[in-house]
């Protein structure tokens, strides 16, 4: 459980990260097999590895914490990931080596939101990304974009677009983009651009009459898609005029990505909420009277009405005063939900593309994530009490890091890792080259050069995971360590330090 | 030893292991061993296209353990069309597998694929009421919902009547607010703006306002109302009037009410009165964004001291 109990209002909310249990949390995630419960995100390996790679980095903990040959081995992983037509694979799960042909490819496709995730976790690596097949990856990326602007994850059978029509994989296509050519338009490396028209009016019709934005037009807003819709126009430079850099002409038309700026803002702001657990919002269902449980968004303030409702007097009674619930603000993704610590992401980093994080309670929004889903083993839960996970227990630290936790490192809010990689992305010399940067002239790599490189050779080799009962060990280069896994999945480090890795099963 | 390995049906494959690219991979999952050999044949039957109904099982296996696998459900619809099998089969055994997977979107674009093949909605009203039972604001459940109302053309009448159905179970339910949104202003777009219906949907709002005064959801849609139909918020003057009033500080039903007052002053060039409004909402009826009612009022000329934390810097 957090340490709520010991936390007063006016609390400077400085730090209150219990760094080091955090550290351990994620070198955990690092050196450890996940829990056998993540099988059923073995698809989403790739991003599974940014948020490990990434949190450790946040938290300062990445270079002490690994070694250099780790790191290469670990970008030697991802690099393995590599699709032979351009992109990143998912997981390794879909890979037929040798036995991959014209007629099988279709169910071993490239896939978006992992191919982000492997350039952003081969960035933090320190990885100048050589080895990525850049022309391939943005001719791959010209043939996921659909008639209407918008984005899929995988092609499939016949080039056919898959993936749903979502938000998500503009951002993360459009942040493809920018890791590989900035905010360059036109053609580079031999590849015409991305149609970033047809996008951001896909984006123009997203938004919904209460200010959010959606997957697609007329769906429900919602705070990650608004997120991912609002960092692909701040990868685009389509933001409206004077938010996040120049706007972006075209024409005689300035056209911006966002309809409605106060709008979205005014939404923004509505997600705060005091709403922090399931049991708080249990009462919402079946009883249509404001009561001071059921007013998610102002709830006890203000008065109910004339019929109020069964549960109003207890609630009353048991509720703690005003002052106390105002040390903790959350977010929520929609409106009248409970609170969830992803969402204190979205929010807090799209708030701070427009600039306006000011205007949340940024104070009551960091107490919250440090009392309320903050867990004692480090990482955090989606809601209170719940053990954590690796996907809130990095969007809760990326969002500390937005809110000026001096515990965690300065985030870029549109790249959703450090400030720091993103210095490591804009240092790169062959993207300074293409971007015609001063003081880099120098012979452009072209990209035929640039074979696609899987490191190494590889075989088909002995499949680690499915002999975990025959303690399959193996030497890591340059560190120690033996690293246990127990039989009911719950993973244990005894030692990084030692010379051999022993990984042996029940 | 196991499952499919044992299994005569399975003789012939020659399973094929994952290869993790290395010795320090990322991410590794403590597979099972039943995981690891029920993938190791899926990729086996993948790589040679194996369209038999053999398949169907496997699919089945790999998606009861890892349901975002993003190409075992495009394959499995590949062997279903490929086999000619009975879609209604297929889609009675999806009901009980989208209940157990909830969250999971490659689901319900496989429900989309079957449906879209069937060419007939029947029985999906029904089941779309079965997953509202579980949790009625679904994101999947309302996207899919969408779908099926433009892919068979469903008639306004009856969408209309099944969402102010859940709205009376949860008039708190703001995904059923916008699915009315849609049905109401979404299929009709480039259509003439019809008063008539603006004045049925404000009726519609508000008399869900009287209901419960403190709740964004119909409060929201009565604001994107006026303003898709280009009427002054003060429209609602009188109506917000009911909510809440300067003349009575203490006795304040809605922050939303006190909310829409301060626009409708500020739209009046009342400023002051705005002020006030934003003050009731900053100090006493909606301190959660009082950060957010500060800035409001400094964009009226009211600026709070210069220490206030909406001059905090941050670095974006
Ligand atoms: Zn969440």
């Amino acid at each position: 459980m957090a340490q709520n109990a010991t936390i007063h209002p006016g609390f400077a909310a400085h730090s209150g990260l219990d760094r080091a249990k955090h550290i351990n949390y994620w070198k955990r995630c690092l050196k450890t097999y996940l829990p056998h419960q993540y099988t059923s995100n073995d698809s989403n390996r790739l991003m599974l590895s940014f948020f490990i790679i990434s949190a450790l980095d946040l938290l300062g903990a990445l270079l002490p914490s690994t070694t250099p040959a780790e790191r290469a081995d670990y970008a030697r992983f991802l690099y393995s990931c590599q699709h032979p037509e351009g992109g990143f694979r998912g997981f390794p799960g879909t890979d037929f080596g040798q036995l991959r042909n014209k007629q099988n490819k279709q169910w071993d496709p490239a896939n978006i939101p992992a191919t982000y995730f492997a350039l952003s976790t081969l960035i933090l690596l320190g990885d100048s990304l050589q080895r990525v097949n850049k022309r391939a990856c943005l001719r791959w990326l010209l043939q996921m974009q659909r008639e209407d602007g918008s984005f899929g994850e995988i092609l499939g059978e016949n080039g056919q677009i898959e993936g749903g029509q979502d938000t998500r994989f503009g951002y993360c296509a459009t942040g493809i983009r920018y890791i590989l050519r900035g905010h360059k338009t036109g053609s580079v490396l031999g590849m015409p651009d991305i149609n970033v028209d047809k996008l951001v009016d896909c984006i123009r019709r997203s938004q919904t009459y209460d200010g959010g934005i959606s997957e697609a037009p007329f769906h429900e807003a919602h705070a990650g898609f608004t997120y991912c819709a609002i960092s692909t126009l701040s990868f685009l430079d389509r933001l409206p005029n004077g938010v996040g850099g120049h706007l972006y002409h075209y024409g005689n038309v300035r056209l911006s990505g966002l309809t409605d700026l106060d709008l979205t803002v005014r939404w923004f702001v509505s997600r705060q909420t005091t709403t922090l657990d399931d049991e708080e919002a249990a009462d919402t269902y079946s009883d249509e009277t404001d009561t001071t449980a059921t007013c998610h968004d102002a709830h006890s303030f203000v008065k109910t009405r004339s019929v109020p409702a069964k549960s109003d007097e207890t609630c009353e009674k048991d509720r703690p005063p005003p002052a106390v619930e105002l040390q903790w603000i959350g977010f929520n993704g929609r409106p009248n939900k409970v609170a969830d610590t992803c969402y204190a992401w979205w929010t807090c980093a799209s708030m701070a593309i427009l600039g306006k994080l000011n205007l949340l309670s940024y104070t009551e929004n960091q107490l919250y994530l440090l009392s309320k889903p903050q867990h004692a083993i480090g990482g955090f839960g989606k809601l209170p009490g719940d053990p954590p996970d690796i996907y809130h227990s990095y969007l809760g630290l990326a969002a500390l890091g937005v809110l000026g936790n001096d515990a965690v490192k300065p985030v870029d809010p549109a790249l959703c890792f450090s400030k720091h990689g993103a210095t490591l992305l804009k240092n790169m010399l062959w993207r300074k080259r293409l971007l015609g940067e001063p003081g880099s002239e120098g012979p452009l790599v072209d990209s035929d050069d640039e074979v696609i490189e899987t490191a190494e050779p590889r075989g088909r080799g002995v499949d680690v995971r499915a002999h975990q009962n025959l303690q399959v060990r193996y030497v890591r280069r340059g560190s120690e360590g033996e690293t246990t896994l127990c039989g009911d999945g719950e993973s244990t480090v005894a030692s990084h330090d030692s010379d051999q890795v022993t990984l042996r099963g029940e | 030893m196991g499952v499919y390995s044992d299994d005569p049906l399975w003789a012939d494959v020659e399973p094929l292991p994952q290869d993790d690219g290395g010795p320090n991979p990322l991410a590794a999952i403590a597979y099972t061993d039943e995981y690891s050999e029920a993938m190791s044949y899926l990729r086996a039957v993948m790589a040679s296209n194996d369209m038999s109904e053999r398949v169907l099982s496997l699919t089945e296996d790999i998606i009861s353990m890892n349901p975002a696998h993003y190409t075992v459900w495009l394959y499995r619809a590949r062997v279903l069309l490929t086999l000619k099998k009975d879609l209604k089969e297929e889609i009675a055994w999806l009901n009980p597998t989208a209940l157990n997977y909830q969250k999971n979107y490659q689901i319900w674009h496989h429900r989309q694929t079957i449906i879209d093949a069937l060419d007939s909605p029947e029985g999906e009203a029904e089941f779309i009421a079965q997953m509202f039972e579980r949790d009625a604001k679904n994101y999947h459940v309302w996207s899919y919902r969408q779908w099926l109302v433009k892919r068979f053309d469903i008639d306004d009448e009856s969408e209309l009547k099944a969402i102010d159905e859940l709205l009376r179970a949860d008039v708190r339910n703001n995904s059923a607010w916008n699915h009315r949104w849609f049905v109401v202003f979404g299929r009709h777009e480039g259509d003439s703006l019809d008063e008539t219906v603006l004045e049925r949907e404000l009726k519609y709002a508000q008399a869900a306002i009287y209901l419960a005064p403190q709740n964004q959801s119909p409060w929201n849609y009565v604001r994107g109302l006026l303003r898709k139909y280009n009427k002054p918020l003060s429209t609602i003057k009188p109506f917000a009037t009911e909510f809440a009033s300067l003349d009575h500080p203490d006795d304040v039903h809605s922050s939303h009410a006190l909310d829409v007052l301060a626009d409708i002053y500020e739209g009046e060039g009342t400023k002051a009165d705005a002020a006030k409004a934003l003050d009731l909402l900053a100090q006493k009826y909606d301190p959660i964004r009082a950060n957010y009612w500060t800035y409001r009022k400094f964009l009226l000329g009211f600026p709070p001291e210069p220490d206030h934390p909406i001059f905090h810097h941050h670095n974006y």
